[in-house]
């Protein structure tokens, strides 16, 4: 236990409090933002947003201007998108979204409480699933419950022909279900990364006034709000955005999203780019209204907890009876959003032909022999691993300015833009910030200006950077609207410069989450699919590219190996870094908000 | 990409062939051509052109479906009056009068695979397809999706009179339970593990299937639709960069092209009928002559693709 932040006895606050504009008042002005940093900010996103989405929005207004049409001006992309099957489309994801989203907070917070808040046994393994969760490709957690449940499936062979399953998979729920689970680790990241700040203060002082367990978690949680609200708005972005669910399961269920739409529209005869950017309106707009939720619900209300004063929380200690009702939650839950999916690649890739019925159940360890052996694999995930390395250390850089400006009352409008623009890149389907790139990019003026990024490895990993950056400073919106100002200012009124004031009092705050931030974007990177097939360079194939090309030519097996192989050095990299932020970084960092035992 | 590397130009090929690698391997040791190559599907590299029309990277387009070829001419984005090299007499038939594009070989456009643990009797004509026996038991490809599949389904409009008597059709094989997935790999995945007993895919996949699947047989029904491979040239690619796809094309039709096309996908794209003077198709390849074929136009049918493929998927797929 430490007690570094917390050097004397801290009392319990009334949360909320009411939005400080006293406080801020109070503030010395060298700690309020320096429009240095948001016109920088602003110059960085606008390049690598508000320009690629912003050719978008014009392709779908204005075609001729990037050769994809006749038209000067026309709203007939939008007229096609908000009718017939693209509106039909557009509902069905906003009930996906609204669902997913649900059913992710209503797991992710028992699941972040258990594991941070009580003694539960397993905590480190339950982590650990939750990060496999998040780098398993949603395509891939599809296909695993498909293989399991399809007609021929896996259990009907086992002689267990689960027809109400099946016709709950194959159907909104299902699709629900999946984007749902998938968006588990957003949620927790989103929500643990808040938990820290919450003292057992809070708890204590429920249940000195009288009220019982479940009461003052009733007590307690509200004052995690902004964490469920962003956990929400952020699984919301994602599955409406998602793709991988979207051309496998929705696709096989006849569940038509507007993300699969907005594919056929850009990959399929006809293309029709200015109709791919409308239904990217759309889902941006629909992305809009889950951010006014979130602001309407935060409106005037500070959640700022963690301060000079707040008190390491302690861990709720379960008897014998509780800890095995605990695990059987948490452990059913794993073996849902894990075991399907896993038992589906390792038997995809284990089985010969996928035990197909031709086959039968024939082991073998031919796929990975083959896989290993070859160049197919090694080059590309070489290549990957070097993008993954630095985009992950860029994204960690800039997340952190980018989130202190979102939380920074001071920032007012700028905040405001900068929350809608990101939240509105989540929601953006990858392949449209993709097609924007080509179509901004490989302009004749661009090559004019020298900038023929086109095709180049550069401009591979400036897309993604672009498509990582939102969601990772949207992560640490939490911990950063936690951290008190007042932690700052003391530094500063004690000396300390604005950057020594960072270094000392918010990066050991903010270390673990930033550390969190860096392995999401690299685990994210080193298996993203859009970006990578529509921007990866001549002769310089992606390992995603790769692995889809193995699927592509039916090899199933050996696709799925090789997703395993890069699960696996995925989670790998994650325990080394895990590990070496144990051993290297201060323990005061490590406990920042810790728990006792 | 049009970057020079050295004094030369670098050739950059945008390929769906699943023997594309070998051979622009093979090209550029055999004629020191700096190439590089973009390999994906042939729906996203269409997309790629059309997403690159403002200034377009590609050098050479290497995919199967002469009709896209044809409606990538009719907007004036193929360099014309390509020297053709050699080919069978059959081989020329596939030429444009301005010869805007070349064909490099030949597949069918739909054959059957068929499980003949299930089937011993497989349909013989394509109105049999929609007999109740048939129910629930047959699945396709999206042409929407799958490149491929679109010549598939303009050579069934064709064979049954026109485009009207061919929705009509396949309306009726949607109501008689259709599977439609998006790609070879789907439909062979359904006819694998036994949720269809007949997948309608191009040759190449069927035949592959065969050869690597026991149980997995092919049939071929009534007047199959020829499916060329076929290359083309970029209209505003420099000059220099067109003169060496020039040479690919020349290289592709040569000896020791066809070699690279043949062992490039021995159980894929490698089991196409060969239209270069003096080269086999692999062994088990039936005989082109002894099937049932038919070549439909690709201007025309190129035309309505976008038409056909816009009804198939609000009509069929869904």
């Amino acid at each position: 236990m430490s007690q570094r932040l917390a050097p004397e006895s801290g009392g319990a606050v009334a949360l909320p409090v009411t939005a400080g504009g006293r406080l801020r008042s109070l503030l010395p002005a060298r700690a309020r933002p320096r429009p240095g940093l948001s016109g920088i900010m602003a110059v960085l996103l606008g390049l690598l947003l508000v320009v690629p989405i912003g050719a978008f929005l014009l392709v779908a207004v204005m075609p001729r201007l990037f050769d994809q049409g006749n038209a000067l001006f026309t709203l007939g992309a939008f007229g096609a998108a908000l009718s017939g099957p693209s509106l039909h489309a557009l509902g069905d994801t906003a009930l996906v979204g609204a669902g997913s989203a649900v059913v992710a907070v209503a797991c992710a917070l028992p699941l972040a409480l258990l594991i941070h808040r009580t003694n539960l046994i397993g905590r480190r393994a339950w982590t650990v699933g939750i990060w496999a969760l998040l780098l398993a490709p949603s395509y891939l957690v599809a296909l695993g419950w498909e293989r399991l449940f399809e007609p021929g499936g896996v259990l009907v062979r086992a002689g267990v022909n689960a027809v109400f399953i099946r016709h709950l998979l194959y159907g909104p729920a299902g699709v629900i279900g999946v984007d749902g689970i998938k968006g588990v680790p957003f949620a927790y990241l989103a929500i643990a990364a808040a938990l820290p700040g919450l003292g057992s203060s809070f708890e204590h002082a429920a249940r000195v006034h009288g009220a019982g367990r479940l009461q003052a978690l009733r007590t307690v949680v509200p004052i995690i709000a902004p964490a469920i609200w962003t956990s929400f708005a952020i699984v919301f972005a994602e599955s409406i955005s998602d793709f991988g669910v979207a051309a496998t399961l929705a696709y096989d269920a006849h569940f038509p999203v507007s993300t699969f739409a907005l594919f056929n529209a850009v990959d399929n005869e006809p293309i029709s780019f200015p109709l791919a950017a409308a239904i990217g309106c759309t889902l941006v707009a629909l992305a809009g209204l889950a951010l006014l939720a979130q602001r309407r619900a935060l409106r005037g209300r500070s959640y700022q907890v963690l301060s000079g004063r707040t008190r390491p929380y302690t861990r709720h200690r379960f008897g014998r009876a509780g800890q095995l009702v605990a695990g059987a939650g948490v452990g059913g839950f794993f073996l849902v959003a894990l075991g399907v999916p896993v038992f589906g690649a390792i038997s995809a890739s284990l089985i010969k032909n996928l035990g197909t019925q031709l086959y039968g159940f024939q082991l073998t360890l031919d796929n990975y022999r083959r896989v290993l052996t070859g160049s197919d694999l090694y080059t590309p995930m070489l290549y990957s691993l070097r993008l993954a390395l630095i985009v992950g250390t860029i994204v960690m850089l800039l997340s952190v300015p980018v989130a202190r400006l979102l939380t920074r009352r001071a920032s007012g409008p700028v905040a405001g833009m900068l929350d809608y623009l990101l939240l509105g890149a989540v929601a953006l389907p990858s392949i449209v910030m993709a097609a924007g790139y080509i179509l901004v990019y490989n302009l004749p003026v661009m090559h004019s200006l020298g900038l023929a990024l086109y095709g180049t490895t550069t401009l591979l990993t400036i897309a993604y950077v672009a498509g990582a950056l939102p969601n990772n400073s949207r992560i640490l919106i939490g911990p950063l609207a936690q951290l008190h100002e007042t932690l700052l200012t003391s530094a500063r009124t004690h000396g300390a410069t604005g950057a020594t004031a960072w270094r000392r009092v918010g990066l050991p705050v903010l270390s673990r989450f930033i550390v969190w931030v860096w392995l999401y974007c690299f685990a994210g990177t080193l298996l993203e699919l859009p970006i990578s097939e529509l921007l990866y360079p001549p002769s310089q194939f992606p390992l995603s590219v790769a692995i889809e090309r193995r699927l592509s030519t039916y090899d199933f097996a050996g696709g799925t190996a090789m997703e395993v192989v890069a699960v696996v050095g995925a989670l790998v990299v994650t325990g080394v870094v895990l590990a070496l932020y144990r051993v290297l970084a201060p323990r005061g960092w490590r406990n920042v908000g810790a728990a006792t035992s | 990409m049009s970057a020079t590397s050295g004094s030369k130009q670098t050739l950059l090929v945008y390929s769906a062939q699943g023997y594309d690698k070998n051979t622009v391997t093979a090209f550029q040791k055999a004629t020191g051509i700096p190439t590089k190559l973009v390999d994906d599907s042939t729906g996203p590299l269409l997309a790629r052109i059309q997403a690159e029309k403002a200034n377009p990277q590609w050098g050479l387009l290497w995919v199967d479906g002469n009709e896209a070829f044809a409606a990538l001419d009719q907007q004036g984005m193929l360099k014309k009056h390509l020297q053709v090299p050699a080919l069978t007499s059959f081989g020329n038939k596939l030429v444009p009068a301005d010869k805007s594009f070349v064909p490099s070989g030949v597949t069918l456009a739909c054959a059957m695979v068929y499980d003949s643990h299930a089937v011993k009797s497989p349909p013989t004509s394509w109105q049999q397809l929609v007999s109740s026996s048939w129910n629930g038991k047959i699945g396709m490809n999206n042409p929407a999706v799958s490149g491929p599949t679109y010549p598939c389904v303009a050579g069934l409009m064709n064979y049954l009179g026109g485009v009207s008597q061919g929705e009509t059709f396949l309306q009726k094989l949607k109501s008689n339970g259709l599977h439609v997935s998006q790609t070879n790999g789907d439909t062979l995945h359904l006819l694998q593990t036994g949720q269809i007993q007949i997948a309608l895919v191009q040759t190449t996949a069927a035949i592959g299937a065969a050869k690597t699947t026991p149980g997995l047989k092919v049939a071929y029904l009534p007047k199959e639709t020829l499916l060329p491979s076929v290359m083309g040239i970029d209209a505003k690619a420099p000059a220099a960069e067109q003169a060496e796809a020039q040479k690919f094309i020349d290289f592709v039709l040569s000896g020791a092209g066809q070699h690279q096309m043949q062992t490039g996908d021995p159980t894929g794209d490698s089991l196409y009928w060969p239209i270069a003077p003096g080269t086999s198709p692999l062994p088990g390849l039936p005989s082109l002559s002894s099937l049932s074929t038919q070549t439909v136009d690709p201007y025309a049918w190129g035309a309505r693709e976008s038409t056909i493929n816009t009804w198939f998927s609000g009509h069929i797929a869904q």
